[in-house]
């Protein structure tokens, strides 16, 4: 990720290079956008926070350290952006585990007939995951977005989101939970409809 | 997560979590292992965290559609004095002498502390929280130190 190549389009947007800082934009727009876009659901206005994330990393980037890593230093204006956005719309839900019923969390078990690499099979399954993904409270939705689709490190997560690497680490295991414990529960829906 | 496991006992979820991870020191990841060894419950468990894993990684991914890089360099070609630009001829030459000469003033009081203190990290750094400054609460970036890694920071 910090690669050479990197490191030296940095350096050349600090000093004022319109193509350089291009170039970075280039590295990373599909990647924030999606981040952002999965984050606050409307397409157009992520298109918007998008560039408005990197216009915001050009005026701080002079600002920037080699000792932080670019990716997290980006996701972590994207994150503020959408956190935003979020906040005006009053989405915001904190950990949501009083609306689980009791006890789903801990005795859901995985269906063994479905093997892991057919799980996604069927448009049906990840319109049931979306569906679950949308319903879960913006930070958990969020850091399992850094985890699982960026594959960032708890440290890098810790870093994005200005949290310690402890509280990644629950909070990652109770967004995790919540997310099973809602597929799960769309799942029995679609079979009893 | 007891190394006695019992048949109905309540997972150690941010252990299995960061095992899956790969985030557990080595002590805690042989500790886990050898519980899951002997527990179906955590073993069950484990294998949800892992099929949920696997499933959002697989889900479609969005792309913008078109190249934004494109548009930000026009924008930043546009604004160009928000920049601690180097290269500053680049965007004056060409203009009148008038309006180039008040903006290469106004050019040098944005970027006589920066060029004063070459590489020092003072002066861009304020600039970068200047920028912050300028916008609404939520958006504020108090905890970009926080982006450095560990121990770098001065
Ligand atoms: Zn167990």
């Amino acid at each position: 990720m910090a690669d050479d190549a990197e490191s030296e389009l940095i350096a050349r947007a600090q000093e004022g290079d319109h193509r350089a800082f291009a170039a970075l934009v280039r590295r990373y727009q599909d990647r924030v956008f999606r981040f952002i876009l999965r984050l606050i659901g409307a397409r157009d206005e992520a298109m918007d926070l998008t560039q408005e994330t990197f216009m915001k990393a050009h005026q701080a980037l002079p600002g920037w350290r080699p000792e932080a890593q670019f990716r997290t230093w980006l996701f972590r204006i994207a994150h503020n952006a959408a956190l935003d956005v979020l906040r005006r719309r009053e989405r915001i839900e904190f950990v949501s585990f009083a609306d689980l019923p009791a006890g789903e969390e801990d005795h859901a078990l995985p269906d063994p007939a479905r093997q892991p690499d057919q799980r996604l099979a069927d448009r049906q399954s990840i319109e049931l995951l979306e569906r679950t993904l949308q319903e879960l409270p913006a930070e958990h939705r969020e850091i399992l977005l850094l985890r699982e689709l960026e594959d960032m490190s708890y440290t890098e997560i810790a870093a994005t989101l200005g949290i310690a690497e402890g509280t990644v680490k629950s909070r990652l295991a109770r967004a995790r939970s919540a997310a099973i414990a809602g597929y799960q529960r769309h799942s029995g829906d679609n079979r009893h409809e | 997560m007891n190394d006695q496991p019992t048949p109905m006992h309540a997972p150690d979820l941010p252990g299995l979590s960061a095992y899956l991870d790969g985030e557990l020191d080595a002590e805690e990841r042989q500790r886990v292992a050898i519980h899951l060894a002997a527990c179906p419950v955590c073993t069950g468990r484990l294998a949800e965290l892992a099929a949920l894993s696997t499933d959002l990684r697989a889900l479609p991914e969005e792309s913008l559609g078109f190249d934004l890089a494109g548009v930000i360099e026009s924008r930043l070609a546009a604004a160009p004095r928000r920049t601690v630009a180097r290269r500053r001829r680049d965007w004056w030459m060409g203009w009148p002498a008038a309006v180039g000469s008040a903006a290469s003033i106004a050019a040098g009081v944005l970027m006589g502390s920066a060029l004063v203190t070459g590489s020092a990290a003072a002066a861009p750094r304020m600039a970068a929280m200047r920028v912050f400054d300028t916008m609404p609460p939520g958006n504020l970036c108090v905890g970009l130190e926080s982006c450095y890694v560990k121990g770098s920071v001065k």
